[in-house]
């Protein structure tokens, strides 16, 4: 039986994949991936999640074994930042391609350019 | 040093020196001694050689060890790279323009020597691309897609030769000729008795077919022959002489090898067709198609330069069908006639060398009448043509002669043939040749010709001396080779050849001719008429000429020929080759449209279906 967790998050990455392999607008085709994105933070924080088990945060009441796993927590940490700027660049390019293209169509940009 | 390493390694040293130094006149003198001293080397050793010593030398470089030996036939073989290297060296003294082109055909000298007294597979592949580089450079100078086609069918010729190399190595473990002969010849014995054998049917077979290509390419046998045309034709023409001279030599010096290492266990694998082993039958036929198709080609071109190329090629075909055939007696006829053809296309390709030097020009329709302006040059050409042509008193005759009676002996009609053909295509482009450039009439513009310049000279008339020694006296040459069998194979004195079905003699020709010629010579003088010809009555059989079809002997002159073939001219290898090549880059066009095609999303499509497989599997 697989976790509504996973079933979740791999959808989300799915529906992500789904929009960059079929949209032709650069915008949605980002939004997209911003999708994909979160859909793999989300699958990488599920994977750290130990059943019953608190935030891993060293306080009173809680040792380390009573947290959950922190690796993907950090990890995702790292994940988002880079999400953020990969996201960040992309908007920038697209602003660029539609200054000089008048438009956000890929299959129209892909004609112009020859 | 070890007097083989000198004999290889002189002329590569002098060549970088003469680069290196690049001062006109010192370059020159470098690079004769460089070519001169392998052959003092040569004759000096010939005593120890002619006593029936092996010379040999081996050294370890880099993990490696190289053996060279120098056995008779290695010596026969150096010597003609030493003679017509030689003289094609003089003749770079008049034509080279830079000390570029010294150093890499002095280099191509080199790895020639190196191919013909390696004694191990190392080695002579080593060598052999050293030659391979030494004349691409030297053909790159001057056309760049004539190089360029040299240049992949050699390297297709070097890969094949490695594999097949490597494949014996795998087997046997080592690359000395002497562990590859005992372990093959003991594959043979046991494979004659039917029992299990070291190397397979099929990889005799693919060691065989690899090596034919990789000698077939050098040698310039059809359908590989395509490089050679445009290689021969590009390049300084005194450095042709050795090109066609020497290197493609090689390829004939590797048929050799084949028989020497692979035959018996080719022979007891494939078993004979008519006495004669079926794999040197390959051989044989490849090299009837290449007398055939080379001498009609020859017959075809409106070059001097290509008409010789081509006529190399057909010559070489001689030498594949004597090789082939596979008697004591064919092989010897074959090895000969790869001395006489050395000899006469070494001479044909200084004349030309001379001709385009001094007129500037290499087609026939602008020369004519130089007999009178150069006769040392023609005196030369004549040397050569009667020799190519295969008439009595000079070397060509002798060899043609044994390789005659050679094919003949073993009943074999169609490659018969193909040589009788072969001879009678020769004399069609040689009497264009004859008339076109030294005879008729002389365009105004090559009034103020001189003969061929000294060093040019001296390497013609060496090699036309030679001509002329070895058909008086052919018996000097079969000699020679009778101690490569170590029995008798050809017969009788220097001055005659007897191999038991027939015999000839040189001398008795000479003198003959002498006093034909003599007696010619007093019905001239005693006052025969003479009547001025005009030209055009020479060649047009009383029919008026039209301008459409204007066949004159410096024009177009083969064209009804042309016309006849038309069909199979159309099947042109080279042709195919460039099919090739334009349907490979279709292909790479067609993939490049509609699978890399610039379009981000169809990358991602792949991305998606490559990770949907890998989910698939269960990776």
């Amino acid at each position: 039986m697989i976790s509504v967790y996973y079933f979740g998050s791999i959808s989300l990455i799915l529906i992500g994949l789904y929009a960059v392999l079929v949209k032709r607008n650069v915008l949605k085709m980002l939004i997209g991936i911003s999708i994909m994105e979160t859909g793999v933070n989300l699958l990488l924080i599920s994977i750290g999640y130990v059943s019953g088990k608190s935030a891993p945060i060293l306080s009173e009441g809680i040792g380390p074994s009573q947290a959950v796993d922190p690796i993907p927590q950090a990890l995702v940490l790292t994940a988002i930042v880079i999400g953020v700027a990969t996201t960040a660049m992309a908007l920038s390019v697209a602003v660029i391609l539609y200054e000089k293209y008048g438009t956000l169509n890929v299959e129209e940009i892909r004609r112009l350019r020859g | 040093m070890n007097e083989l390493l000198i004999i290889i390694f002189a002329p590569l040293i002098a060549g970088v020196i003469a680069w290196a130094l690049d001062i006109k006149g010192v370059r020159e003198i470098i690079g004769v001694i460089g070519a001169a001293v392998p052959l003092a080397y040569l004759i000096k050793l010939y005593s120890e050689v002619d006593a029936g010593n092996t010379i040999r030398y081996s050294t370890n470089f880099g993990g490696f060890t190289f053996d060279f030996a120098l056995t008779h036939l290695s010596w026969i073989f150096a010597m003609i790279a030493g003679v017509v290297g030689l003289a094609a060296v003089l003749g770079m003294v008049s034509t080279s323009r830079n000390s570029y082109e010294w150093l890499f055909a002095l280099m191509s000298l080199s790895g020639v020597y190196g191919v013909f007294l390696a004694y191990d597979l190392m080695g002579f592949f080593l060598f052999w691309e050293l030659m391979t580089f030494g004349s691409f450079m030297m053909v790159l100078k001057y056309n760049r897609s004539a190089s360029l086609k040299y240049f992949v069918l050699s390297i297709i010729g070097a890969y094949a030769m490695l594999l097949a190399i490597g494949m014996i190595y795998a087997k046997v473990g080592s690359f000395s000729f002497i562990e590859v002969y005992k372990a093959l010849s003991q594959d043979a014995a046991m494979g004659a008795v039917g029992a299990g054998t070291i190397f397979s049917r099929g990889e005799m077979a693919a060691i065989f077919g690899l090596f034919l290509v990789a000698f077939g390419v050098k040698a310039g046998t059809f359908p590989l022959h395509v490089w050679a045309p445009d290689a021969y034709s590009e390049t300084n023409q005194s450095y042709t002489a050795m090109f066609s001279g020497v290197l493609s030599k090689t390829g004939v010096y590797g048929f050799i090898l084949i028989y020497m290492l692979l035959g018996y266990r080719l022979i007891v694998e494939f078993g004979t067709f008519r006495s004669v082993p079926k794999f040197g039958y390959i051989i044989a036929f490849l090299g009837g198609l290449t007398i055939v198709i080379g001498g009609i080609l020859a017959a075809l071109q409106e070059d001097i330069r290509k008409l010789f190329a081509y006529s190399s090629i057909s010559q070489i075909g001689y030498i594949l069908v004597a090789i082939g055939v596979g008697s004591a007696l064919s092989i010897e006829a074959g090895i000969y006639h790869a001395i006489s053809h050395a000899l006469f296309k070494g001479l044909f390709f200084l004349i030309v060398a001379t001709i385009v030097y001094r007129t500037g020009k290499t087609e026939f329709k602008d020369m004519g009448g130089l007999a009178e302006k150069m006769p040392f040059t023609f005196a030369m050409a004549f040397v050569a043509i009667l020799s190519l042509a295969g008439i009595p008193p000079m070397v060509g005759f002798a060899s043609k002669w044994l390789i005659f009676e050679a094919v003949i002996s073993q009943n074999m009609p169609i490659l018969g043939g193909m040589v009788f053909f072969g001879s009678a295509i020769g004399f069609v482009y040689l009497i264009r040749f004859t008339y076109a450039v030294w005879f008729g009439q002389r365009p105004t513009d090559l009034d103020d010709v001189k003969d061929a310049p000294l060093p040019l000279a001296i390497g013609m008339a060496i090699l036309a001396l030679l001509n002329v020694v070895f058909g008086i006296a052919p018996g000097i040459v079969a000699q020679e080779l009778n101690k490569v069998f170590g029995s008798d194979v050809i017969g009788g004195t220097i001055w005659e050849l007897n191999i038991g079905v027939g015999k000839y003699s040189g001398l008795l020709i000479t003198i003959w001719l002498v006093i034909g010629m003599l007696v010619a010579a007093i019905i001239y003088f005693l006052g025969a008429r003479v009547r001025r010809v005009p030209v055009t009555d020479t060649y047009q059989s009383g029919n008026p000429v039209t301008m459409d079809y204007n066949l004159t002997i410096r024009r177009n002159f083969f064209l009804p020929l042309k016309e006849a073939l038309s069909f199979w001219l159309r099947i042109s290898f080279d042709k195919l080759y460039r099919d090739i090549a334009k349907t490979t880059e279709d292909f790479a066009d067609t993939l490049r449209n509609y699978v890399y095609n610039g379009n981000v999303q169809s990358y991602a499509w792949y991305l998606a279906i490559v990770l949907l497989i890998l989910a698939i599997w269960g990776v």
